[in-house]
């Protein structure tokens, strides 16, 4: 195998070791300052695997692909491991032990994340998700002092773990019912399948290797782990997860379907299931999303009504429906670590979560307000910002895609209920910016002292303010790359 | 660039000149009050330098109306460069180009605005000296004028209409000038309200006349056939915007802005925009337009003049009689003469405004009085103020051989070749007017001071003086047949009924100014209430139309209002959104049920849906 195909992974996680290394010798009040390093060797290394796409290099032989496809998610994952780690860096304060290896598992995730998007085999995938899921158990219990912190890293062990069974449960059925592992021989072999239990047993092993998927991507019913596990991780981990290990599920879950189960696309069932979920993923995120005054547990269910909004696009299984995805997910990043970077800000000088404390925000401090303000309304779809761009990317696959299939104006139709009464909780996190008048039992008003941002964080945001108008703005450049990503991606078979 | 490429683009630099200084005030210069009040004063003051020029060099020729810049604003269905005009193929033809009008009527019309509004602003200095909103007050004062001039070089209807609402929103800044004084906003927004009755009717107009014609160019829509109905409804404009029966109730109100906002928009300029209007599209109306225009001119100048009579303010009095100079013009119009209309515009713009700016230095003078019977022997304390309010109250009367007698005159001779109804109200209004103004004077500045303030008071300073003097200059000297304005107008002259009309309107105002001076001689309180009983009582409570508008409004309106909102808050607040709104918060409580925060209820959750899912695709 070819080692410069993978030099993005090899670089994360030399990346990783060398910041463990680089702490033994830092003094305790510089640990911090290492994100900046770290971030720049990232984008370094990002830069550097470019070089090696560029020329040309193709399928490795192991069930690794570098194509168009993974090199979009790569660049997705190293922005925002990127922005996760700077955000990471202005949270250092609350971080007891030990920043670096923060930043390690970042890397190590990354890495993980990485294999995903170019994961062309089982193995691989299985690995991939392992990579990722066991360093998010370390990173999401990593505030250990915080009895919150801990109880998310179990629920999410536990119930990580249960959705790993499923997958390489469903993994061994379609080894055992195709005798393949790679993608390409899955499809190949389930092609000739003309053995009804056989058939059986390989269609009850994808949709148990999805399962494992959706339980990443956060559908229901996959979904319950969110708002639990987003609330107790530290901000920055709760970032990466709803940014990263999210994205990874749908990039593995477009290989699986794309590549793996040509045989099943035709189905009406499959469909019919993507819609269903789709439908009740974005119902469910938005109607528990309502009245909820934990920032962070709301961020959560409207990382639930995106997922949602991403099975919208997989419905269509088409290559417009693909191309819309991975907009949407370009565009929900900055609006996600914009609103995150802020509530973290924010939380710290607190020490509270609750939504009252964004009170006077748009005086304590105008950039965070103002960037929250964008990445919200961003999130809830308005123009001209990114996330309208993206909503309107997808429904507009989805809209086109109805004359395929017939259950798809019930979706659309949910999808834009969904839309309204996300409006309402979303515009609730806006008014509390401008008008709120603080928590309804407290004594004293609401602080309106100077909120100062730590430097990382303020170039996270403006990072994300240039991305939430810009990509709204230009959106061409992007939807192009991303439609060169999914080309032929399912229209090949 | 020649000589003559320069001059048509004089008339837009005048039309641009107030914009400009309007904006750098609202948003620059507001802290720097002598700078504002330098560049709004400046601004027309060199549009009515350019003015002058213009009217000189250009006089009556007529040849060429158009002027530079010209550019399509709006077109719909044709190429740029395609002609304006409609084809014969139909109306789908559309274009609306942007262009100043420069022809003999928006030449005077100019002069008209920027003389005044030089001399208003110039006395504004010193009137609003200690007003807190000295900056804003010369800031919406250089958007009116804008706004005026915009409406006097308007090409097109649609290009009126949308400077014709402009000024409507000056106005009401003005108005409300002083806002925090109850009175002052009500007003305002009673002036808003009252002349968007009559705008609408004015869009409909327009509208209508470009459906029959497909075109709103002024010069095009004069030389085809139009509806009564269309003539009727742009006619409408006029009612609302110079306060004609029966949408005259907002103008004596529009007294509550301050005074020199009263001499210019609601005596000489904006008032006039309506008669302005009917002249520029005169060819449009027919004949039964044109009898209804006179009656409504006739019963607007009849009622006023009444009302006129019986009231104390001072700034109300000439409010009134400004109501019905106004309804003059509009008889005038109505009777086939736009040019005498155009004629007593003028004059009254000199006359008007120098007694509403010698109302504004009296008030000024007794400390903000404006009770007529609190004043009194004026005369010894302000001597050259009271001079020339009275050279302007005899105009006004139509005393003979001053601006206003002359005026006054060719409308009562167009009256009196149309209708002899008509004629005789123009006879009667001729001497109430006389007979108003001499009981104004007489009480204001002659006799004795009755209160301290009168007794007090002091000459105004010369920067207010100036204004007084010029404008009074122009009062005597504007009619008389030399200084030509009549021939400007192309005013014609029929014999038997310009005599009729001389000696009418002569008698008339003798007539008035006898009786006034009979009754009101050495008078310490109004004799006339006992004189006349009920019917004084009218004239001073406005014949009731106030009350009258507000017992309808409180019937039709109120009762739609209420019945429209138990529908909004109870149907569709209540029932529709309330109700949604409550279904979808109530689901999402049910739904959160199932985040119990429990681990094994999640993890026995996730695997039924599981099997749900398994068990619906498999079996």
């Amino acid at each position: 195998m070819d080692l410069q195909l993978v030099s993005l992974e090899i670089g994360a996680c030399l990346l990783g070791i060398m910041v463990l290394l680089v702490d033994l010798w830092t003094p305790a009040e510089r640990k911090a300052q290492l994100g900046w390093w770290v971030a720049g060797g990232l984008v370094g290394v990002f830069c550097y695997s470019f070089t090696i796409f560029d020329q040309g290099t193709g399928t490795g032989a192991t069930g690794y692909v570098k194509d168009s496809l993974a090199v979009y998610f790569q660049g997705y994952f190293v922005l925002s491991a990127v922005l996760v780690v700077l955000l990471t860096q202005s949270y250092a304060a609350r971080i007891r032990s030990g920043i670096s290896e923060l930043y390690a598992f970042t890397c190590f995730a990354l890495a993980g994340m990485s294999f995903a998007a170019g994961a062309n085999s089982l193995v691989l995938l299985f690995v991939a998700v392992e990579l990722i899921t066991i360093t998010f158990y370390v990173l999401t219990s990593f505030e250990r002092h915080r009895l919150r912190s801990l109880e998310a890293g179990i629920k999410y062990l536990i119930l990580g773990a249960a959705s790993s069974a499923i997958m390489v449960f469903g993994i061994a059925l379609i080894y055992g019912s195709t005798g393949a592992l790679d993608f390409h021989g899955v499809a190949r072999a389930a092609n000739g399948l003309n053995d009804d239990s056989m058939m059986l047993l390989y269609q009850l092993g994808v949709l148990m290797t999805l399962g494992g998927l959706f339980f990443k991507l956060a559908a229901v019913p996959f979904q319950l782990w969110v708002p639990d596990v987003y609330q107790g991780a530290p901000t920055p981990v709760t970032t990466f997860l709803s940014t990263g290990s999210k994205a990874a599920g749908i990039v593995l879950i477009l290989r699986l379907l794309a590549d793996a189960c040509p045989p099943l696309l035709g189905e009406a069932w499959l469909r019919q299931l993507l819609a269903l979920m789709a439908a009740a993923t974005i119902l469910y995120g938005s109607l528990c999303a309502l009245r909820q005054r934990n920032l962070k547990r709301l961020l959560g269910y409207s990382s639930i009504a995106s997922a949602g909004f991403v099975l919208l696009g997989l419905v269509t299984l088409s290559d417009q429906g693909a191309q819309a995805v991975l907009f949407y997910l370009t565009a929900y990043v900055f609006g996600v670590v914009g609103a995150f970077t802020v509530i973290s800000v924010v939380s710290e000088e607190s020490s509270d979560e609750d939504i009252s404390t964004l009170a006077n925000l748009h005086q304590r401090s105008p950039l965070m307000a103002t960037v929250l303000t964008l990445s919200i309304i961003s999130l809830a779809g308005v123009p001209p910002l990114a996330g309208f761009m993206g909503k309107f990317a997808l429904l507009r696959a989805a809209i086109d895609s109805v004359a395929v299939h017939p259950v798809m104006p019930w979706v659309i139709g949910a999808a834009l209920v969904g839309v309204v009464i996300s409006f309402y909780y979303y515009f609730t996190v806006i008014r509390e910016i401008f008008w709120g008048k603080g928590r309804f039992w407290a004594e004293e008003a609401p602080s309106t002292e100077p909120l100062l941002c730590p430097r990382a964080a303020e170039v996270v945001l403006l990072t994300c303010l240039f991305g939430l108008i810009g990509l709204g703005l230009f959106p061409e450049p992007i939807l192009f790359i991303a439609g060169e990503a999914t080309e032929y991606l399912f229209s090949a078979n | 660039m020649s000589k003559e490429q320069i001059i048509r683009f004089l008339p837009t630099i005048v039309l641009l000149l107030p914009l400009i200084s309007a904006a750098l005030i609202l948003l620059f210069t507001q802290r720097y009050r002598k700078l504002s009040a330098g560049l709004s004063t400046g601004a027309v003051a060199i549009g009515l330098g350019i003015s002058i020029f213009l009217f000189a060099s250009q006089g009556t020729d007529n040849s060429e109306a158009g002027s530079d810049p010209k550019f399509t604003w709006l077109s719909i269905g044709l190429a740029q460069n395609d002609s304006p005009l409609p084809t014969a193929s139909g109306q789908e033809n559309f274009a609306l180009d942007i262009q100043s009008l420069n022809d003999p009527l928006s030449r005077l019309m100019l002069l008209i605005v920027t003389f005044i509004g030089t001399l208003v602003h110039v006395f504004s200095l010193v009137y609003m000296r200690k007003d807190k909103g000295f900056s804003r007050y010369f800031g919406a004062l250089s958007f009116f004028v804008f706004s005026m001039l915009g409406i006097v070089l308007s090409s097109n209807l649609v290009m009126m209409f949308i400077f014709w609402e402009l000024v409507g929103v000056s106005s009401y800044l003005l108005i409300s000038h002083w806002f925090e004084k109850p009175a002052a906003a009500d007003a305002g927004k009673k002036a808003f309200v009252t002349n968007r009755i009559g705008d609408v009717g004015f869009l409909l107009g327009i509208i209508l006349i470009w459906q029959q014609t497909s075109s709103v160019n002024i010069a095009y829509i004069n030389s085809v056939e139009i509806s009564t109905l269309a003539g009727l409804l742009i006619f409408c404009g006029a009612i609302g915007k110079s306060a004609q029966f029966p949408l005259h109730v907002w103008l004596p109100d529009a007294m509550e802005g301050p005074t020199p906002v009263s001499a210019l928009i609601h005596a000489a300029t904006m008032v006039a925009a309506g008669v302005y209007m009917l002249c520029r599209v005169f060819p449009i109306f027919t004949d039964v337009a044109l009898v209804t225009i006179a009656w409504i001119g006739a019963i607007t100048a009849l009622l006023a003049a009444l009302m006129a009579i019986q009231q104390n303010d001072i700034k109300r009095i000439l409010a009134y009689s400004t109501l019905s100079q106004l309804g003059y013009m509009v008889m005038a119009v109505g009777c086939g003469g736009a040019e005498a209309a155009m004629f007593h515009l003028t004059t009254h713009a000199a006359f008007k405004a120098l007694l509403f700016l010698g109302a504004g230095a009296v008030i000024y003078a007794c400390h903000h009085e404006q009770d007529i019977w609190n004043m009194g022997g004026l005369r010894h304390n302000l001597s050259r103020t009271s001079i020339t309010f009275i050279i302007g109250a005899l105009a006004l009367a139509g005393f003979p051989l001053l601006s206003g007698f002359f005026s006054k005159d060719a409308i009562l001779m167009q009256a009196h070749l149309s209708q002899k109804p008509l004629f005789i109200i123009g006879v009667i209004v001729a001497g109430l007017t006389a007979f108003y103004m001499m009981r104004c004077v007489l009480v204001a500045f002659f006799g004795k001071a009755r209160t301290d303030q009168a007794k007090e008071a002091h000459e105004v300073p010369g920067e207010m003086l100036l204004p007084l003097i010029i404008l009074a200059l122009f009062s005597v000297f504007l009619g008389a047949p030399q200084i030509g304005l009549a021939d400007f107008l192309n005013l014609k002259e029929v014999k038997a009924s310009h005599h009729a009309a001389m000696i009418w309107g002569t008698v008339a105002a003798a007539v008035g100014l006898i009786g006034g001076y009979m009754i009101y001689r050495n008078a310490d309180k109004d004799p006339l209430p006992a004189k006349l009983g009920a019917v004084s009582r009218w004239m001073r409570d406005r014949f009731y139309f106030d009350e009258l508008y507000a017992f309808l409004n409180h019937w039709t309106q109120e009762k739609l209002s209420f019945a429209s909102d138990w529908f909004d808050r109870w149907i569709i607040a209540g029932l529709g959104v309330k109700g949604t709104s409550g279904a979808v918060d109530v689901t999402g409580c049910l739904i959160r049920l199932f985040q119990s925060g429990n681990l094994q209820t999640y993890a026995l959750l996730t695997v039924i849906g599981l099997l749900g899912i398994l068990a619906w695709i498999l079996f």
